[in-house]
């Protein structure tokens, strides 16, 4: 198999994994690896009465030992990996990683010595959420994907338009 | 706490429906670029490419190469180049694949 | 470069008003030259001998009404420069001085507000003050060996491990917590020091957030610089990216349109105002009322939906740009919905001003004493809840001069609150009176008119510094621009590096641990804006 399809038949396995066993109810750790603050603000959210994650069976835990999935925000700070590694590790199996925001995606922070750039260098990442930030719309519509309860729309997008209309993608 | 139990009560449910139902408020939110392959030539491209203060827009050949992903839906592009630039309105981008966000536009202006 | 008095050469127009006094409070001192340079008329550049640094900094910490607004070093070629930058209400002084060799007076003796930033200079440049006292670690981790980058050189010896000294008596242990904390905060250490339930001490690590921002700038152009500046504390997008372009404005000797910059001022309003309802929602979470919470943000996220259909972007990113703005406000959407946001956030404050039981938990917590908070140098709401009454939005020296055709503040006076008791209520009553102000002067900004419209930048370079009132206090932003008109040194200042020095002190003493949160809500700071 190419790269490219080792890596959508992981996709697949991951999938079918979390759905398996996270359908019904998750519980999610964040985790700050270097943010400007903002995509804390869009999780705490979650929990406000306009979007209410509880509703479709997310919960937010402070203890890793009780998540199933982190939510990492930032573009991981070098100084930060030994307490990432920590957290991660804290966590039983099977668990989810799902990196959010621009920063966390490679974007922002090209690798310096301070940063790493991008989660996925320290952490191994199942889910990716652009956005900057990602509003809580767009963190549902991930988690929601993240436990296979909406097929990810991404795949399908072209992100190119007609040559004449204004508006929409392809 | 009488007080804010009747408070609560008469504001009434704010709750949105998503992911079951669409959310109005949805269109106000800032989304990534869709660009006209038919506007493109090789220089609005290189200048699309130019203005991106991020790492999310880059020319390879007859292509341009835009990571969603790393895209923070400045806006810059679409200032830069109006005619081949317009908003996707696409804010539901999760993925469970990083090369998925990567996306490949063809550029084809000024082909006859 | 000597002279025995402080004439102001006759090209420089005369500074007006109080600035005047601060300038002349140098008089009589030899080694001083006042910069030609800099557009900025709220801000003055006087170069002086390393021997002069003690007794000016002497007379301006003595003057009252003036403070130590920032200190940092730049390091150009060979020389270490250390540029001070004073305030008060009239505009900004700011003294250069080159240091040779490895120290320079003990600035933070006289005036304490200078400690934090003497250890980060330190860190960073390698220079100290003479007197040898202790230094700690700041922005770069613990395995910062000799070769890591820094702004300028290493210092000679390894930083210190100790925090502020404590007595640790009878049976107080050390209680290590953090970076990773509660959900949804930022990461953030503290060591708490404690004999059970009181806070004896308490002091933070900021570093596993430190992304090396000023470094990363060196060589941009400001237009890609804003975009990163922006991000250093997203939750004051706009405060941190005005500042950014302002400096970058005063450098290059230009001023933005007048209707863009009324509308900077309508973002940093409504900016101010989402802030001031997310600590409102914070406090509510920290004192465990629930219900308060809950109503609080829905007004948070009614507001958050103001800037998105007005703005475009719920956190008013990308609307600053270098020379203006890159956006105008949609007007029709701002005045029909404002008013129904706003006035949920006023309904919830109305119903927790009635709630003792939420009252109770405010009062008496978290006391900073006034003259601790004048000591340190601390700004905006912490700084007023003590009856310190300033504000950066009061400077209307904009760069153009007399007329301040930059500063969209004149003609429209800002009402500055203050309260008294420097308690977790008294930032409480600062931030709910300041909502009612951003409220009244939206309003008034619209109706002078809010335009898009960016001047161009010319070509060239030159130095400036720029300066916005953030909902968490005063931002500073100092860059040098070389003749290509690329950052050589960019100076990032938000108000959260000043106010975090004033947390331990108000965590202290009478306060047990249940109280952090809530003082930390009513200072709500950022680690960001520390670590950037």
């Amino acid at each position: 198999m190419t790269p490219e399809q080792d890596e959508a038949e992981a996709a697949r396995q991951v999938r079918e994994r979390i759905a398996g066993q996270f359908g019904r109810s998750l519980h999610i750790r964040t985790l700050d690896t270097g943010s400007c603050a903002v995509c804390e603000q869009e999780i705490r959210l979650l929990t406000a009465p306009h979007y209410d994650l509880q509703r479709l069976g997310f919960f937010f835990t402070p203890a890793p030992r009780h998540a199933d999935l982190l939510l990492v925000t930032g573009p991981m700070v070098r100084a930060f990996d030994v307490a990432a590694r920590k957290t991660y590790e804290a966590m039983p199996g099977p668990k989810v990683v799902v990196a959010t925001g621009a920063c966390a995606l490679g974007g922002v922070y090209r690798p310096d010595a301070f940063v790493h750039g991008e989660v996925s260098a320290v952490l191994p990442v199942d889910v990716w959420i652009p956005g900057c930030p990602p509003s809580p719309l767009a963190l549902l519509q991930g988690l929601s994907v993240a436990v296979g309860r909406l097929t990810e729309k991404i795949t399908g997008l072209t992100f190119t338009a007609d040559n004449a209309s204004s508006g929409g993608a392809g | 706490m009488p007080l804010w139990f009747a408070r609560g009560l008469r504001r009434g449910v704010v709750t949105t429906r998503y992911p079951a139902r669409p959310d109005s408020s949805s269109v106000f939110l800032p989304t990534p670029p869709a660009f006209r392959p038919g506007q493109l030539t090789r220089e609005t491209a290189d200048r699309i490419v130019a203005a991106c203060p991020n790492t999310a827009l880059r020319r390879q050949g007859d292509e341009l190469v835009f990571d969603v992903g790393a895209c923070t839906t400045c806006g810059r592009c679409a200032a830069a180049a109006p005619h081949a630039v317009t908003s996707s309105g696409e804010f539901e981008l999760a993925s469970t694949s990083r090369s998925a966000l990567v996306k490949t536009i063809p550029i084809r202006g000024g082909l006859r | 470069m000597t002279s025995t008095h402080l004439p102001l050469p006759p090209s420089l127009p005369q500074p007006a008003g109080v600035r005047e006094r601060l300038v002349r409070q140098l008089t009589g001192l030899g080694g001083l030259e006042v910069r030609g340079g800099g557009a900025t008329e709220g801000a003055v550049t006087i170069r002086m001998l390393a021997e002069t640094l003690e007794e000016a900094t002497h007379a301006l910490a003595g003057t009252p009404g003036t403070r130590l607004a920032d200190m940092f070093a730049d390091n150009d070629g060979d020389a270490t420069t250390l540029r001070l930058v004073w305030a008060d209400e009239s505009g900004y002084l700011l003294t250069e001085t080159e240091i040779e060799g490895d120290d320079y007076p003990p600035l933070s003796d006289i005036a304490p507000a200078a400690f934090v930033e003497e250890c980060e200079i330190y860190e960073q440049f390698g220079i100290r003050p003479a007197t040898g006292k202790p230094l700690n670690r700041l922005m770069l981790p613990p395995h910062a060996g000799p070769d890591f980058p820094r702004l300028g050189h290493r210092p000679a010896q390894p930083l210190d491990e100790a925090h502020a000294p404590h007595t640790v008596g009878g049976q107080a242990f050390e209680f290590p917590f953090g970076p990773v904390r509660q959900v949804g905060v930022e990461s953030l250490y503290y060591g708490l020091v404690t004999s059970g339930e009181e806070v004896v001490d308490l002091y933070l690590f900021t570093w596993h957030k430190h992304r090396g921002v000023e470094r990363r700038l060196r060589g941009a152009k400001p237009r890609d610089a804003i975009f990163l500046a922006e991000r250093v504390e997203g939750l004051s997008a706009v405060a941190v990216g005005w500042a950014f372009a302002a400096a970058a404005e005063a450098a290059l000797g230009i001023a933005p349109p007048p209707e863009a910059a009324r509308t900077r001022a309508v973002a940093l309003e409504l900016e101010r105002l989402y802030n001031h309802a997310a600590a409102t929602a914070a406090l509510c979470q920290a004192t465990g009322l629930t219900v308060g919470q809950s109503a609080a943000e829905i007004a948070l996220e009614r507001l958050l939906r103001v800037n998105a259909a007005a703005f475009g972007h719920r956190y008013l990113f990308g609307i600053v740009d270098t020379g203006g703005v890159g956006r105008a406000p949609d007007i029709g959407v701002l005045r029909r919905e404002l008013p129904g946001a706003y006035g949920e956030l006023r309904r919830v404050a109305d119903a927790l001003l009635t709630t003792n039981s939420f009252i109770d938990r405010l009062e008496a917590t978290g006391i900073l004493a006034a003259e601790q908070a004048r000591r340190l140098g601390l700004v905006g709401p912490v700084a007023r809840a003590d009856g310190l009454a300033l504000d950066a939005r009061l400077n209307t020296h904009g760069p153009q001069g007399e007329s301040a055709a930059g500063s969209p503040y004149t003609g429209h006076p800002v009402k500055i609150v203050t309260a008294d008791g420097g308690d977790v209520f008294a930032r409480f009553q600062v931030m709910l009176g300041e909502t009612e102000e951003s409220v009244r002067l939206i309003d008034e900004l619209l109706d002078a008119g809010t335009a898009a419209g960016c001047t161009p930048l010319p070509p060239g370079g030159g130095h400036g510094l720029g300066w916005t009132e953030s909902s968490r206090g005063e931002v500073l932003v100092w860059v040098a621009l070389d003749e290509d008109g690329r950052i050589t040194r960019a100076r990032l200042r938000p108000g959260s590096v000043r106010n975090w020095r004033g947390f331990d002190d108000a965590c202290r003493s009478q306060n047990v641990f249940t109280d952090i949160p809530i003082i930390e809500a009513s200072f709500w700071l950022t680690v960001a804006g520390m670590a950037r």
